[in-house]
């Protein structure tokens, strides 16, 4: 009954004019964060951080929490329509995004990546409202060996993700993990790959990198089809909006991707992009038609967006309930939280549930405003398909380069983003997909300092001896071994029937 | 050991890139020149990696070996290592059988190069002229290059961007965007 007492006293405040105004201007600066390739949430929220010394707490908490929120919907936007994820996490959100654009059907994509981030954002927020203590103590209790396990499920999905060019998907995810080694080894301190290069010493930045890979390679894809000709191109199509019939098939795959988005995001740095992985290939196994994953189904798009929305109330969960920042973008809300005296942790939820609990109202509330904000602003989005290639190729290119530059001010990322892009040019002709090697980037890490970390505490046994591990060690071989049972079936059907079978 | 602490740097690590450049030209000489060109690219692309691998192999052999309870630096690489061997392998037995697809057609490459050639000249010019000139350059540049005409569009974009990039990147984010070194040496 208190919790129900307090989340109605938390509807309460927001009825002022102050709250209203944080959680419309949050969203806004959030989207617009979040479209921009280079600039993650972690940035808007930081950006805004000094904005907020003079606001009383509650109003600093709902300002940062609605660009938390809308920048995960807002890396979807570029991602759906110009093949250039805004944020890591959207990645997976291009597979189906960015082909149903090529088919004419950018609406599709963008009504679809708004309902599935609105209903999988109020979903997460609600499993952090009634669940986030009980939950917080289960995520702390997990043991390194569970967090490498978890990270291997995740690699899996590699198997689903790359269909019939299984082997080119692994080959890519292994260069990933491979980059990822690359740099200062954080237990030894030993250089690693780095050729005395101190440039290398942190390794290769994600950010340029997924920016190289998709977004420039789509470029150079593009303008190797290109004829140089003077003419207008690019005629305004009506184009084609779900109706709410569309969004009601997608509400198994939006509300397993949000649960699964929610649990995953609690675990502390395995996060929104890890999550839309998991949840792409768990909605393409249980698809009734998986081939059409990566072409332009609605359902990959629902998966990965409400997977990536609802972390961001799991990724609350154990800042909240434990203080215990789970993600670069709860670390820098903890650090805003500390600047107005208020200290997460079990006791912020008895002496401040007013802070708590107006939180938990605004970001219910920030989805809906999201949800009309996104309606209203998909009208205007959408026109950048429409865009002459012959202006938009340049505009990317130059989006591409400013925004690899603002993640660490060096020309040294912007190059690494140009080598990227090329590479991923030539891999993508060759059928190798690019997404593997930004999950190998991704979990690299995850899998790495746990792996060590679990030998360290309990030598190389533990991953065996531990059940939650050894379910997720399970899960990782089944999800390895489906997709290609699948694919060996169909091959043999295909060549009974005396068709060409897949190689 | 001595051998591959050898290559692993300096000079001895000079003399195995050449070498791998030597084997990976020979192997595509011999490829484009045998009944199997069709499949060249296919080919390559793994042999490639395998020589990546190689590559990666030799300067971890020379990493420090743990001294206590634990597993030292080269050990995950290592297993990322014998993946991509493994999968290189497997992709190559696939071109070799011609279980592959044959190779992609290439299309306007020439367009990718020159436009490759333009952004690497964006981002030394970037240096020396600073962000907001050579980007007037690029985008102007850019889409004349590929035959787009409509200079009140190219004229409005560019500026639009560059309004942008200054009040969103420059002002807000405090991005400190390149002033060049020719512009801060004529005017400080």
């Amino acid at each position: 009954m208190d919790l129900l007492s307090n989340l109605v006293t938390g509807f309460g405040y927001l009825a002022g004019f102050q709250p209203v105004v944080a959680i419309v201007v949050g969203v806004i600066l959030g989207i617009l964060a979040g479209a921009m390739p280079g600039l993650s949430p972690s940035m808007g929220v930081a950006l805004l951080v000094p904005f907020t010394y003079k606001l009383s707490p509650q109003i600093s908490l709902i300002l940062l929490g609605s660009i938390y929120i809308a920048a995960n919907y807002g890396g979807s936007i570029t991602a759906v329509t110009i093949n250039t994820p805004g944020t890591p996490s959207a990645v997976v959100t291009s597979f189906d995004g960015y082909p149903l654009t090529r088919k004419g059907k950018a609406g599709v994509g963008l009504g679809t990546s708004l309902v599935a981030s609105t209903v999988g954002g109020i979903i997460g927020t609600i499993i952090l409202i009634f669940f986030s203590v009980p939950l917080a103590r289960l995520a702390v209790k997990l043991h390194p060996a569970e967090y490498f396990a978890l990270a291997i499920f995740g690699l899996a999905t590699v198997a689903s993700l790359g269909g019939k060019n299984w082997a080119k998907a692994f080959l890519a995810a292994m260069l990933g993990l491979l980059i990822n080694t690359i740099g200062i080894d954080p237990i030894s301190g030993v250089q690693r790959f780095t050729f005395g290069n101190y440039k290398l010493f942190d390794g290769f930045a994600l950010v340029p990198a997924l920016i190289g890979l998709f977004a420039l390679s789509e470029v150079f894809t593009r303008l190797e089809e290109y004829k140089l000709e003077k003419g207008v191109e690019s005629t305004f199509e009506k184009t084609q909006w779900p109706k709410f019939i569309d969004y009601w098939k997608l509400k198994l795959t939006i509300l397993r991707s949000s649960v699964i988005g929610t649990l995953i995001g609690i675990f502390p740095g395995a996060g929104a992009t890890i999550a839309a992985f998991l949840s792409y290939d768990v909605a393409k196994k249980s698809s009734k038609h998986p081939e059409t994953f990566g072409t332009g189904n609605p359902e990959g798009v629902a998966a990965a967006e409400a997977a990536n929305s609802s972390s961001v109330g799991g990724a609350l969960v154990p800042l909240l309930a434990l203080g215990i920042p789970g993600s670069a973008t709860t670390a820098v809300l903890i650090g805003a939280l500390m600047i107005h005296d208020v200290n997460p942790g079990p006791l912020l939820f008895v002496e401040r549930p007013d802070i708590v609990y107006s939180l938990f109202a605004a970001l219910l509330v920030a989805n809906f405003v999201m949800l009309g904000l996104g309606l209203f602003g998909s009208r205007l989005w959408i026109k950048v398909t429409v865009i002459p290639k012959k202006v938009l190729l340049p505009s990317i290119l130059a989006i591409s380069i400013v925004g690899s530059f603002a993640v660490h001010y060096s020309f040294f990322d912007v190059a690494s983003c140009i080598g990227f892009g090329f590479a991923g040019w030539l891999l993508k002709k060759y059928g190798f997909p690019v997404a593997p090697i930004v999950l190998g980037m991704v979990l690299g890490k995850l899998a790495e300092t746990n792996f060590r970390r679990a030998v360290i505490m309990g030598g190389y046994k533990v991953f065996f001896t531990r059940p939650a591990s050894v379910i997720l060690l399970l899960l990782a071989v089944a999800s390895f071994a489906v997709p290609l049972i699948q694919t060996h079936n169909a091959n043999k059907k295909e060549k009974e029937a005396g068709g060409t079978p897949e190689k | 050991m001595e051998l591959i602490r050898y290559l692993g740097k300096g000079t001895g690590f000079t003399l195995l890139l050449s070498a791998m450049i030597i084997i990976f030209g020979i192997a595509a000489y011999a490829v484009i020149r045998s009944s199997k060109k069709e499949y060249a690219g296919r080919i390559l692309f793994p042999l490639f990696f395998i020589e990546l691998a190689f590559v990666f192999l030799v300067i971890l052999l020379g990493f420090p070996a743990k001294k206590e309870a634990g597993v030292g630096p080269g050990v995950v690489p290592l297993l990322w290592i014998i993946g991509i061997f493994s999968f290189s392998i497997l992709l190559l037995i696939k071109a070799l059988l011609r279980f592959e697809e044959k190779d992609p057609k290439w299309g306007h490459i020439g367009v990718v190069f020159v436009y490759l050639g333009f952004t690497i000249l964006y981002l030394i010019l970037m240096q020396y002229i600073g962000y907001f000139i050579s980007t007037i350059l690029f985008l102007v540049g850019g889409m004349y290059y590929l035959a787009y005409r409509k200079w009140k569009v190219i004229i409005y974009l560019t500026a639009g961007w560059l309004l942008f990039s200054y009040f969103a990147f420059y002002k807000l984010l405090y991005v400190p965007l390149p002033t060049g070194k020719l512009i801060t040496l004529i005017f400080g």
